[in-house]
C-alpha cells in the first residue's frame, strides 16, 4: 500500500480513539453511578463492625479522607483510576488491577479460542448455505447451528467433563485437567470448545453471514466477474466476508464475555468470569468495578478494530 | 449490530396474496412451531398460576429417588429428592415468565421511544441516543448484571431490568434504521404535505402499519433472552433459590448426580430450556422472513 491510502485509516482511528475514549468516561460513570445507588456503601461495611454509632462513622469518614460529596467521591476515584489504581479486593487485600489484568489473559485466551471456534464452524456452513441456498445438506447445517446455539452452555459443560471423566479418566483441577501430562492440552482445549459451540453465536453468525454474502452474491459486479471468468470469491472476500465477519466479532465479543463467566465457572478456568462472580458473591465492590471498566475496554477495543478494518477494506467511510 | 435493510418494491410489496400463501414453507414451519411453544409455555404458566398441577412440587417421595421418565404417576420421572420433574418443570415457567415480559416491555418501549427520536429528528438528537446505545453496548450483560446483583440484590426483576436496557440499543437502532428508510417514501411525504399532525404520522403511518412486526419479531427474541438470561443466572446462583423450582436451578442441582451417571434430572430441564429457546428463536427468524420480507435464497 501506498502511504497515501493509509491516511484514511489514521483519521479514523483518530476519531475513533476520541469516541473511545468519551464512551469509556460514560461507563465509568455507569458503574460509578450504580454502586453510588448501592445501599451500604463498601466503606460503612467496613466500618459497621468497629464503629456502631452513625456520629463515630461521619468522624473516621473524614478522618481518612473520604470526600462526602457526589462528585468529589467520583473524582477522586476517576483520578485514582487513571493513575492505574484501581483499589484493592475487600476480600484478599491484593490489587485489584493486577489481579484483574492477571486472570484477564485467561479470559481473553477463552474468549479469542472459542471466538475461532464458532468461526470454524459457523463460516463454513454460511458460506456453503449462501452460494447453494437451501438444500439437503445446507438446511440440516442451519438447523443443527439453531440447535446447538439454543443449548445451555452450563449443561454442555457438564456432558463434556462427565465424558471426559469416565471415558479418558482425566479428573478437573484447579485450571482444567491436569491428571495426564500427556492430554494437558486438553485443560486448555476443553473450555474453548464449550464455550465456541455453547455460547449461543453460532446461529446469528450463520444467519448473519448468509445473509449478507447472499445479498453480495446478487450484485452487478460479481455479475460481471463470473462473466470475466474471474475468480468469484477474490471479488466477494471484501464485502461478503471480511467486513460482515469482523463486525459480528465485535458485536458478539460482549457476549461471549457474558458466556465465559459461566464456563469457567463450570471448568474451574481462572478467569475475570470466576473472578466476577466471587466478587459478586462477596459484594467485593473494588474488584467488579475494576472487571466492568476492563471488560468495556476489551468490548471498546473490538470495535475499534472493527473500524479500522472496515475503513481499510473501503477507504470512502472515512469521511461519513 | 442488527442493520436494517430493504429494498424498495419487492413484489411481496405489492402483491394481495396472504402472507401465509407467499412465504417459504421452511418459514411457516419454523412460525409453527414457534407458536406451538408459545402456546405451551403459556398454557403451562397459566397452569401453574392457577396450582393445576399433577404433584406437590416440593412433595419429597423417598421411595421414588430420581425415577428415570415414564414412572407410572410421574410421567417425566422425579429428581434426586423425589420431587416429580414434570411438576417443577411446569411451575419453573413462573420464575422467568413475568419477569421476561417485563425485560421485553422495557426494551420496546424506550428502544421505540428512543428509535423514533433518532431517526425523525436526526441531528443533535441522534448523536446522542448513538453515544447512549454505544454506551450500553460496551457492557457485556453478564458483567453488567453481576455489577447490579453485587450492588444490589440478586432479585429476578433486577437482572431483568439489566436484560431490558441492554435490548433497547437493537431495538431503537432497528426502528430508526425503518424510519430512515420510510421517509423516502411517498406516502410520508403525502402524509406531511397534507398537513398531518407529527404524532398521527409516527404512530398510525409509521409505528403502526409498519414497524408492528418488527415489534413483535424483537417482542419474541425478547423472551428467549430473558429465558437463557434466567437460567443462566440461577445457574450461577443469584437466580430463583431452591426449593421454588427454576429451569436453571433444577439443571444446576441435578448435575451434581452428574458423575455418578444420573443424568436425567439435569438432562430434563436442559432440553426444556433448548426447546423452548429453539422456539422463540426460530418464531422470530420465521416471523422475520415472512413479514419483514427477507428471504434467504
Amino acid at each position: 500500500m501506498k502511504l497515501a491510502s493509509y491516511r484514511p485509516i489514521a483519521l479514523v482511528l483518530a476519531r475513533e480513539l476520541l469516541i473511545t475514549g468519551l464512551l469509556l468516561f460514560g461507563v465509568s460513570l455507569v458503574v460509578f453511578t450504580i454502586l453510588y445507588l448501592a445501599p451500604g456503601d463498601p466503606f460503612s461495611l467496613l466500618l459497621e463492625g468497629q464503629m456502631p454509632t452513625e456520629e463515630a462513622r461521619a468522624g473516621i469518614r473524614e478522618a481518612m479522607g473520604v470526600p462526602k460529596a457526589w462528585y468529589a467521591q467520583y473524582l477522586s476515584w476517576l483520578g485514582h483510576m487513571l493513575r492505574g489504581d484501581f483499589g484493592t479486593s475487600v476480600r484478599t487485600g491484593l490489587p485489584v488491577l493486577a489481579e484483574t489484568l492477571r486472570v484477564g489473559f485467561n479470559t481473553l485466551v477463552l474468549t479469542l479460542g472459542s471466538m475461532l471456534v464458532t468461526l470454524l464452524i459457523a463460516v463454513p456452513i454460511a458460506l456453503y448455505a449462501a452460494v447453494r441456498g437451501t438444500n439437503w445438506l445446507s438446511w440440516p447445517l442451519t438447523m443443527l447451528a439453531y440447535l446447538v446455539s439454543a443449548l445451555p452452555v452450563f449443561w454442555l459443560g457438564y456432558i463434556v467433563l462427565y465424558v471426559f471423566m469416565h471415558k479418558f479418566g482425566l479428573f478437573p483441577l484447579a485450571f482444567g485437567f491436569a491428571s495426564s501430562q500427556k492430554l494437558s492440552w486438553l485443560y486448555f482445549l476443553l473450555p474453548v470448545l464449550v464455550l465456541g459451540v455453547g455460547s449461543g453465536t453460532i446461529s446469528e453468525v450463520v444467519r448473519y453471514l448468509r445473509e449478507e454474502m447472499g445479498r453480495v452474491m446478487e450484485e452487478d459486479y460479481i455479475r460481471t466477474a463470473r462473466a470475466k471468468g474471474a475468480s468469484v470469491w477474490r471479488h466477494a472476500f471484501k464485502e461478503g466476508f471480511l467486513i460482515p465477519v469482523t463486525e459480528i466479532i465485535a458485536a458478539k465479543i460482549p457476549f461471549i464475555l457474558g458466556g465465559a463467566v459461566i464456563v469457567e465457572q463450570v471448568f474451574n478456568w481462572p478467569g475475570m468470569g470466576r473472578m466476577a462472580w466471587q466478587a459478586a458473591q462477596d459484594r467485593d465492590f473494588p474488584v467488579i468495578m475494576g472487571i466492568a471498566i476492563l471488560a468495556a475496554v476489551f468490548v471498546r477495543c473490538g470495535t475499534l478494530l472493527q473500524r479500522v478494518v472496515y475503513v481499510a477494506v473501503n477507504p470512502r467511510a472515512s469521511k461519513e | 449490530m442488527k442493520k436494517y435493510s430493504q429494498k424498495p418494491g419487492e413484489i411481496s410489496e405489492f402483491s394481495d396474496l396472504p402472507f401465509w400463501k407467499k412465504a417459504d414453507g421452511v418459514d411457516l414451519a419454523y412460525v409453527g412451531y414457534g407458536l406451538l411453544i408459545v402456546t405451551l409455555v403459556v398454557a403451562s404458566y397459566l397452569l401453574g398460576m392457577f396450582k393445576l398441577l399433577p404433584h406437590d412440587p416440593e412433595e419429597i417421595s423417598l421411595e421414588l429417588l430420581m425415577a428415570p421418565a415414564g414412572t407410572p404417576g410421574y410421567l417425566l420421572g422425579t429428581d434426586f429428592m423425589g420431587r416429580d420433574i414434570l411438576t417443577r418443570l411446569i411451575l419453573g415457567i413462573q420464575a422467568y415468565f413475568l419477569p421476561g415480559l417485563l425485560a421485553i416491555a422495557i426494551a420496546l418501549l424506550f428502544g421505540t421511544l428512543l428509535g423514533v427520536l433518532a431517526g425523525y429528528r436526526g441531528g443533535w438528537v441522534d448523536t446522542a441516543i448513538t453515544y447512549f446505545t454505544n454506551l450500553v453496548d460496551s457492557f457485556p450483560r453478564m458483567v453488567l448484571i453481576l455489577l447490579v446483583v453485587a450492588a444490589f440484590k440478586p432479585d429476578i426483576y433486577y437482572i431483568m431490568l439489566v436484560v431490558g436496557i441492554t435490548n433497547v440499543p437493537v431495538v431503537a437502532s432497528l426502528i430508526k434504521g425503518k424510519i430512515q428508510f420510510l421517509r423516502q417514501k411517498s406516502f410520508i411525504e403525502a402524509a406531511i404535505a397534507l398537513g398531518l399532525p407529527t404524532k398521527t404520522i409516527i404512530w398510525k403511518h409509521i409505528l403502526w402499519h409498519n414497524c408492528k412486526a418488527l415489534l413483535i419479531i424483537q417482542a419474541t427474541i425478547g423472551m428467549g433472552e430473558a429465558i437463557l438470561m434466567e437460567t443462566s443466572l440461577s445457574y450461577l446462583g443469584f437466580g430463583v433459590q431452591e426449593p421454588t423450582p427454576s429451569w436453571g436451578n433444577m439443571v444446576q442441582a441435578g448435575s451434581n448426580y452428574f458423575m455418578q451417571g444420573k443424568f436425567w434430572p439435569s438432562t430434563a430441564p436442559a432440553l426444556a430450556i433448548l426447546f423452548t429457546i429453539l422456539g422463540f428463536h426460530l418464531l422470530g427468524d420465521g416471523l422475520n422472513n415472512i413479514l419483514e420480507g427477507k428471504r434467504n435464497k
